[in-house]
């Protein structure tokens, strides 16, 4: 009893004047494969953080709070955390639409927000004069600034000039059409087709058709990943010439890697399992280690990195103040599955991580997704097929 | 003036239109005016933001229910909710918020009388199709229009109600509800609630009674729109964003549905106590139980309607007619 009673009081001890992170994720909804990625990801790196001293000395605690994808959800939990759990700092966020309903709040309490995700620009609007608010994801203008690189070397070196654009008819792949395709012709590009889908369709034989006859160089489509599938069958069936097929859905269906369609198509991600820095095999030893698995999801990599520099700032800062603590990440230069870390204005915040140069072009070859592009990452030469 | 003192003759005579019948009501709201006061300690902010969303869920399901009672059961809730949030946007750059709020809402008043007129002759799975497809082509417009107008599918910022003050944003949304309940009784009270329940219950049988059909139809769509849409306002002045796939998603129409279907149906009252149990119980659930806490929700709201065919009013009430507020 009195062993019992002494270890318990240990405990209390231990924990008194932790540091306490709020973690606000969509452990469920429309955008819970990303928040579970996360999840896993704070959870792997509180693992190595406390078995490394913790942080001032103590364990680091974790409270996790789901906001369900959705802004009446996320705005009650967000509360929550910040006054009832009274946590020092706030991370995770995924969607841009609970981020910015957050937003208010957020300056309200004055919170510090280390932030994985929430790329859209009006994210960036509504953080732009918060002083604690440290952006980890592309913005996205970064990454079309990176597909844009991309597709100009293929210029380059493939002679590629012609691109056509198919579009689903949603939020997704509706935003900022019409900016892309200006700035593909300002590159020099000829946008010989620009057609809208409706995702989930099934049904692309009259796209292709159009696409056919444009004679593309580059076939670039956003759309999810239902689409992905019918899309190659029909590219296939319809034997489209074209010299790379390019998406970029938020995620790739489970096993496309496998299917034989799949061959050859190319797109977007900031890290893969296959990543060939260090520090992504390092993270890919740990958590298979911790979970018995490999994911392919980006988002656990982001979350373990999110912790672990801020874990660092704060060791760094030697207290909670904000402003300590805001001057030490902010100072960041930290190799990471995604590459050197560093913080750095964007258009309209303070604080953000990682850029265009980032993100990986990758192509499915031999049941698997090889990094092709930047040339210093590629494993593999990329498949042209014309 | 003659038929008005018939309507009262009428109402008058009926057994639940005495003022025990408002207790319950009044009750209510005297315990929503007095929540912020209580003293609830650390957790007093989180309960208003919850207790926020909840009233604002109160507004839409009610609303709805106005529009059921004349029969129609309406899929295109997200529509007005949606138009008085595009509206609120759009508007509070020009004119002040307390302007911008009726305006938003008064375009989509406007707007669900083409709706109205469309559908007219529609009736049961039929009306609630094109009611879903009214939504979509709402969406669309919406989305289409110049990104420098509407945000296109991006979105837009909304500027924050009441300069982001959490306790004057929730007095704001009560009053809504108030409201919102005072339509709701005088529909319930005057003539308006015997045109409702004879259109719903036979059109034909309706017009030979001489309701006139049309005019009636047309006013429950325009005063359920009119809250509907405060109640986007609401949404769109407190999470500061908006865009075409969430605010004008299935989900906002389907929620008044069920909420109003297990608060009870055709009651004031059910749907605000529908709104307040469902969140307060998902809230708990989600606190208490991480993992899969939509399911047991799920379960609940199922047995829930399984059990309880008329709802939670179905409990207070007594014999066949006692209770209906």
């Amino acid at each position: 009893m009195k062993k019992m009673l002494l270890t318990g009081v240990l405990l209390a001890l231990s924990s008194a004047g932790a540091v306490k992170v709020g973690v606000l994720l969509p452990l469920s909804g429309a955008s819970s494969v990303s928040g579970q990625a996360a999840r896993n990801g704070y959870l792997l790196a509180l693992d190595e953080i406390n078995k490394a001293g913790g942080v001032l000395g103590k364990p680091l605690e974790l409270e996790f709070a789901d906001d369900g994808s959705s802004p009446a959800k996320a705005v009650p939990e967000f509360v929550k955390l910040v006054t009832v759990d009274r946590v020092d700092f706030m991370a995770g966020g995924v969607s841009s639409a609970t981020s910015i309903a957050i937003s208010g709040p957020a300056k309200q309490y004055n919170t510090f927000m280390a932030w994985i995700g929430a790329a859209a620009v009006p994210v960036e609007d509504a953080f732009a004069d918060h002083r604690y608010f440290f952006h980890y994801h592309p913005w996205s203008y970064y990454n079309f600034e990176a597909i844009l690189g991309y597709f100009n070397t293929l210029k380059t070196q493939k002679k590629a000039r012609n691109i056509a654009i198919a579009y689903e008819d949603g939020p997704f792949g509706s935003a900022g059409i019409g900016d892309t395709v200006a700035a593909f012709k300002k590159a020099g590009f000829n946008v010989v087709m620009t057609e809208k889908f409706k995702t989930g369709s099934g049904n692309f034989g009259p796209l292709i058709s159009k696409a056919k006859a444009a004679r593309p160089d580059i076939f670039y489509w956003v759309g999810y990943d239902t689409d992905a599938l019918p899309l190659a069958t029909e590219i296939k069936q319809q034997n489209l010439q074209v010299g790379l097929v390019y998406g970029t859905p938020p995620s790739w269906p489970v096993g496309f890697e496998k299917n034989q369609l799949a061959d050859n198509i190319a797109g977007l991600s900031l890290w893969l399992p296959s990543s060939p820095q260090a520090e992504s095999r390092k993270f890919v030893a740990a958590y298979r280690k911790k979970f018995g698995n490999v994911t392919e999801e980006y988002f656990a990599p982001l979350a373990y990195v999110n912790l672990k520099t801020l874990a660092a700032a704060i060791n760094q800062a030697g207290g909670t103040d904000k402003d300590k603590v805001a001057a030490a990440l902010a100072g960041t230069n930290t190799p990471t599955p995604f590459g050197p870390l560093t913080f750095s204005k964007s258009n309209k915040t303070q604080y953000q991580g990682f850029k265009a140069g980032n993100w990986l072009h990758f192509q499915f070859q031999g049941e698997g997704r090889v990094p092709v592009y930047p040339i210093k990452f590629a494993q593999k030469p990329m498949v042209w097929n014309k | 003036m003659s038929r008005v003192i018939e309507a009262t003759r009428t109402v008058s005579r009926r057994p639940d239109f005495t003022g025990r019948a408002f207790v319950p009501l009044a009750l209510f709201f005297l315990l929503a005016l007095a929540f912020p006061f209580l003293p609830l300690g650390a957790r007093a902010e989180y309960l208003l933001q919850i207790a926020f969303f909840t009233v604002v869920a109160g507004v839409l399901a009610l609303s709805w229910d106005i529009l059921a009672r004349s029969g129609q059961v309406s899929l295109a809730h997200a529509a007005f909710y949606g138009l008085g949030a595009y509206g609120f946007a759009l508007l509070s750059k020009a004119v002040p918020w307390f302007l911008a709020m009726p305006l938003a809402a008064l375009i989509a008043g406007l707007v669900s009388l083409i709706l109205g007129a469309v559908t007219m002759r529609l009736s049961g799975m039929y009306f609630a199709i094109a009611t879903l497809a009214f939504t979509e082509v709402v969406r669309t417009v919406i989305q289409n229009l110049p990104e420098s107008v509407a945000g296109g599918a991006n979105g837009l910022l909304v500027p924050a109600l009441l300069g982001g003050n959490a306790r004057a944003q929730y007095f704001l949304a009560l009053a809504v509800l108030l409201l919102t309940a005072l339509v709701s009784l005088a529909v319930r009270f005057t003539r308006l609630h015997h045109a409702f329940a004879a259109i719903r219950q036979g059109e034909e049988t309706a017009r030979v009674l001489g309701v006139s059909i049309v005019r009636y139809k047309l006013l429950a769509f325009f005063i359920s729109s009119f809250l509907a849409a405060l109640g986007g306002v609401l949404f769109a002045g407190k999470t500061f964003f908006i865009n075409p796939l969430e605010t004008f998603s299935l989900a906002n129409s389907i929620a008044p549905l069920t909420t109003s279907i297990f608060g009870g149906l055709y009651t004031t009252l059910g749907p605000i106590l529908g709104a307040t149990v469902l969140r307060v119980a998902e809230e708990i659930l989600h606190n208490y139980i991480k993992n899969g806490y939509l399911v047991v929700y799920g379960l609940v709201l199922m047995l829930s309607i399984l059990w309880l065919p008329r709802g939670l009013m179905g409990l207070f009430r007594k014999g066949k007619r006692g209770g209906e507020l």
